[in-house]
């Protein structure tokens, strides 16, 4: 760790030591060979135009969230857990301390340093490592070399009335021939949310203090050297879904990369990276004087990682290749204390030091057969290496379980796009392997507030192997659009947690021991419509209906599948003013899962309204919002609501955001 | 942008170390229990020019089980004395004149590799001003028999996990129940040892005191102990473990079992002991249920442990 901060500390010293002098701009050789994928590109929503990371990636029809408070949602991809899905900041690896998933990837960088998010379906996906759902990359802001404009900036303010949230962001950029800077701080601070009902939701605050930095020199004409920082911490986060809420989260996420551009040959990218990220998390149930036991849950996770790519491209043929490497050491402890506190107190490893370390090389080609058709296509080889270092945890409940396991993961994909007219079709196809996470390998003993049961993990367990199809299909015109998209998965092995009749709970809250075991197979549907039109000139609307259906191998229902949810919105421009509404919702929901804890949810509609205006001071562009969520003030809770806590009741929002 | 660079500097510096320290699992684990393997000097006799010396691991007999190793050797020379028919008999004397003893192996085994008699003893009190134990020892050299006696110092065992338990059984008879292995247990799979005794009742009438026969014990033979771990601690809802084995009778009398426990503190080990024939000799079965809040319910025959 210390020798990792003088190498970050040199790296940027001498970055800074370089007097920036006019040369020929590669920012237009990095553009020509930017990749395709299906980014959003600005971290705003239509309806909000400050919003958290989590609000952002709602907006997108694969994901849905788990959410046990007002932060830190889990997203899911595809209707499935983030054990399934890649989830990674450039490339980066980085995982939760939390046994309990409080602390999603997406919890730990904060809107203003992310300039796009890529979401990535399926194996297409697999770029960045072995995945079953997908990908989601979090792409950080990096300001191109030599603007016309050197210092450029962004603030952002904000209050939320609901939950008295203030929000403060800042981006400051520099930019030269030579040098580029870019830097960001932001702190969120919020109260406890009132419901529908106009009941406050007790636990919900949270604090989020976050802070990049982001420092890269040209090294040559074609090659950059850049380093890069994220400091991102929270206190007092209540979740009024779990028994405990969060004393501290800490997050220090770095890297060092190194770019090549070429201008003639085959390879015309070459970007290779170095990374490290510390991650702790500590619980905290002083808060919660009615619980029988006071407990520490402190949890620590390290990541090391390496990653390096190449872009070939032949006339009609573009090639990404990828090297992802990465080792991670995750350790959770618990601690009881009994009610004398003289007494010994109780401890064990609910992750026992866990490493993970996985090597892959992943390749995606793109063969533009003729004008109108193309043939995307790739697979990735990956070795995924797991020690458990008390692995006598592990043996309580799987007597002889090795204490190292290697797996190989393969995966292969491919997909053939077709346009014609104003129609585009895709079908595709994928295989892929990919294997247990920590707690479900290695867990032991992590409470799941959500069905009350403890899990234990098991180091046997077989890969997941999924197989899946997709397919989707467009029209376009200019006064709008229409696309349906479809996948389907079947995963062989698919890893979930089952009743164990051995043992009995540790956790006084937990009705029982629940296993993670391999199912035979499950399936998963998923089905998307988009649709834009413009009405009027000035006057566009959009809609967008997913639903998703998930079996196990006896056709009984997954838990956390999204039923029928529908959003429609209408955007109106007027001059320097914009308006916009929406209603969205989800159907009842009919295929729930009661054995996997889930009750049936009930129906829900939201209205959302909000307006803004933008002006100039002295040439700075200044846009204000103001805008309600929720404006019925339904009293509802979503099926992915952990112990179906109430969601925010009427929500009036402000903002104010100055580019200068 | 020098500042900027302080600024991250500092950052960096603020964040580099971990908040809160990690748990040293070893550490965690010794605290409560000390191990001991070496055999050394409790107390040692001398007579007719033979030094008679017996060891027990840290030089203390602790109440409960102890091993046992006696060394004879001459104490001009220091040479190992090849004696026979060693024998070992503690005996303690209430505050009324009462006399017992525990189990205990009365003829010594010799040990030709390391030179020494083997043995044990179960005390089954600690030494107090009232109760006062005293070994007596006998040896054979050259046909001719040495007989000493010396008081000797039972001490507390500080270690649970080497705790004991006597009890009169269903069937009336006195019953002693030793646990022996681990010293030291892991949260982990743990080979469990206990030594299951009985008390002999004496058919003949007391010979000269210290006459062996009014104090003999045997293993019980073919017995079963069904096993039931469960943490007692109320918040802990008499929490159990999963993948026990009962302990049953080795080759060398003791029973041998596997308890697991799966996380440090207070645990109870609850006992159904079952003669030969299943009959139940002392025990009742504990509930599964889960009762959060509420002291854990516990068999009627149990040894608590602590590590």
């Amino acid at each position: 760790m210390r020798s990792l901060t003088i190498i970050v500390l040199f790296c940027s010293l001498f970055a800074n030591a370089q007097t920036p002098s006019s040369e020929k701009d590669s920012t237009r050789v990095l553009e020509a060979v930017t990749i395709k994928a299906a980014t959003k590109s600005k971290i705003q929503t239509d309806m909000k135009m400050a919003v958290s990371v989590d609000e952002f990636l709602a907006s997108s029809a694969s994901i849905s969230f788990i959410k046990k408070g007002a932060y830190a949602w889990e997203p899911l991809l595809n209707n499935m857990s983030t054990e399934r899905s890649t989830v990674t900041i450039d490339g980066m690896h980085v995982f939760g301390a939390c046994t309990d998933k409080m602390d999603p990837i997406t919890s730990y960088v904060e809107s203003n340093n992310l300039s796009t998010i890529e979401i990535k379906s399926g194996q297409e996906g697999s770029l960045h490592g072995a995945t079953v759902a997908g990908s989601i990359d979090l792409q950080r802001k990096s300001t191109p070399f030599g603007l016309s404009k050197s210092w450029n900036g962004v603030y952002q303010t904000g209050f939320e009335f609901n939950n008295k949230q203030f929000f403060n962001l800042g981006n400051v950029s520099y930019s030269s021939e030579k040098f580029v800077a870019d830097a960001s701080i932001s702190y969120r601070r919020a109260e406890n949310y009132s419901d529908g009902n106009d009941d406050d939701v007790n636990h919900s605050q949270f604090k989020k203090f976050n802070t990049s930095l982001g420092l890269a020199y040209k090294t040559s004409d074609l090659s950059s050297l850049r380093v890069e920082a994220i400091f991102d911490q929270a206190r007092d986060v209540g979740y009024p879904a779990l028994p405990m809420d969060l004393w501290l989260s800490r997050a220090l996420i770095t890297s060092v990369s190194y770019k090549q551009l070429f201008e003639k040959g085959l390879v015309r990218v070459w970007d290779t990276k170095l990374y490290f990220n510390a991650i702790e998390h500590y619980m905290d149930d002083t808060t919660r004087p009615e619980n029988l036991v006071h407990m520490d849950m402190p949890g620590w996770s390290n990541t090391y990682g390496f990653l390096s790519k190449i872009n070939v491209k032949k006339e009609r043929f573009s090639s990404d290749i990828q090297l992802n490497a990465y080792s991670n050491l995750s350790t959770a402890e618990m601690r009881m204390y009994p009610q004398d506190r003289g007494q010994r107190t109780m401890f064990a490893y609910s992750w026992p030091s866990v490493t993970t370390t996985f090597a892959g090389l992943s390749m995606n080609n793109s063969w533009d057969i003729s004008e109108r058709s193309a043939l995307n296509f790739g697979g990735s080889l990956g070795v995924n290496y797991n020690y458990s270092k008390y692995v006598e945890f592990n043996w309580i409940f799987h007597p002889g379980a090795p204490q190292e396991k290697t797996r190989f993961l393969p995966s292969v994909h491919s997909s053939y796009v077709l346009n014609f007219d104003k129609f585009n079709f895709t079908l595709g196809t994928g295989y892929g392997h990919r294997a247990p996470s920590v707690s479900e390998g290695y867990g032991y003993y992590i409470y799941n507030s959500f069905d009350r049961y403890d899990y234990i993990g098991n180091p046997n367990l077989k890969n997941e192997i999924s197989y899946e199809v997709n397919a989707s299909a467009g029209y376009s015109i200019k006064k709008g659009s229409i696309q349906a998209n479809v996948n389907y998965f079947h995963i062989e092995n698919y890893i979930i947690g089952r009743i164990l009749n051995l043992g009995s709970p540790m956790n006084y809250q937990s009705v029982g021991v629940k296993g993670y075991t391999s199912l035979d197979f499950a399936t998963l549907f998923n089905f998307s419509l988009n649709a834009n039109y413009a009405i009027l000139e000035k006057l566009h609307w959009k809609g967008v209906l997913t639903y998703a259906r998930g079996q196990d191998n006896e056709a009984k229902n997954l838990p956390f599948i999204r039923p029928l949810s529908y959003q429609t919105s209408l955007h109106y421009g007027h001059q320097r003013f914009n308006f916009q509404t929406s209603i969205n919702g989800d159907l009842e929901q009919i295929n729930y899962s009661p054995e996997y804890g889930e009750d049936q949810t009930p129906s829900y509609t939201i209205w959302n309204f909000s307006a803004d205006y933008s002006f100039f001071i002295k040439n700075n562009k200044t846009t204000i919002q103001v805008g309600a969520e929720n404006i019925l003030n339904e009293f509802y809770s979503t099926y992915a609501d952990w112990g179906n806590i109430p969601r925010m009741g009427r929500n009036i929002f402000t903002s104010l955001k100055i580019n200068f | 942008m020098k500042k900027l660079h302080l600024l991250v500097v500092a950052i960096l510096f603020v964040t580099i170390s971990c908040t809160l320290d990690k748990t040293d699992y070893q550490s965690e684990i010794d605290t409560i229990v000390e191990e001991f393997f070496e055999f050394e000097e409790v107390v040692s006799f001398n007579e007719s020019g033979y030094k008679i010396s017996v060891e027990a691991l840290n030089g203390t007999f602790y109440k409960g089980y102890n091993d046992i190793r006696v060394k004879i050797t001459d104490i001009e020379n220091g040479t190992t004395v090849p004696a026979s028919e060693v024998t070992f008999l503690p005996v303690m004397t209430d505050g009324l004149g009462k006399t017992s003893s525990g189990p205990h192996l009365y003829d010594l085994i010799y040990n030709s590799t390391e030179n020494y008699y083997t043995g044990y003893a179960v005390f089954t009190e600690e030494s107090t001003i009232s109760d006062n134990w005293v070994l007596y020892l006998s040896f054979t050299v050259n046909n001719q028999k040495f007989s000493v006696a010396k008081d000797i110092l039972i001490n507390e065992q500080l270690n649970k996990n080497l705790n004991m338990t006597a009890f009169t059984g269903n069937d009336g008879q006195e019953y002693l129940i030793a646990l022996i292995a681990p010293q030291k247990p892991k949260i982990a799979e743990n080979d469990l040892v206990a030594g299951i005794f009985k008390y002999v009742v004496p058919t003949t009438e007391p010979g000269n005191f210290p006459d062996p026969s009014q104090f003999t014990y045997i293993k019980v033979q073919n017995y079963t102990l069904l096993l039931d771990p469960r943490m007692p601690e109320p918040s802990m809802g008499n929490h159990s473990s999963p993948n026990n084995q009962d302990l049953t009778q080795q080759s060398d009398g003791l029973y041998y079992g596997v308890v697991r426990y799966t996380m440090t503190g207070n645990w109870t080990l609850n006992f159904i002991l079952k003669s030969q024939s299943g009959q139940t000799v002392k025990g009742t079965p504990v509930s599964t249920e889960f009762t959060p809040g509420i002291e854990g319910a516990k068999s009627d025959l149990f040894i608590n442990i602590l590590f």
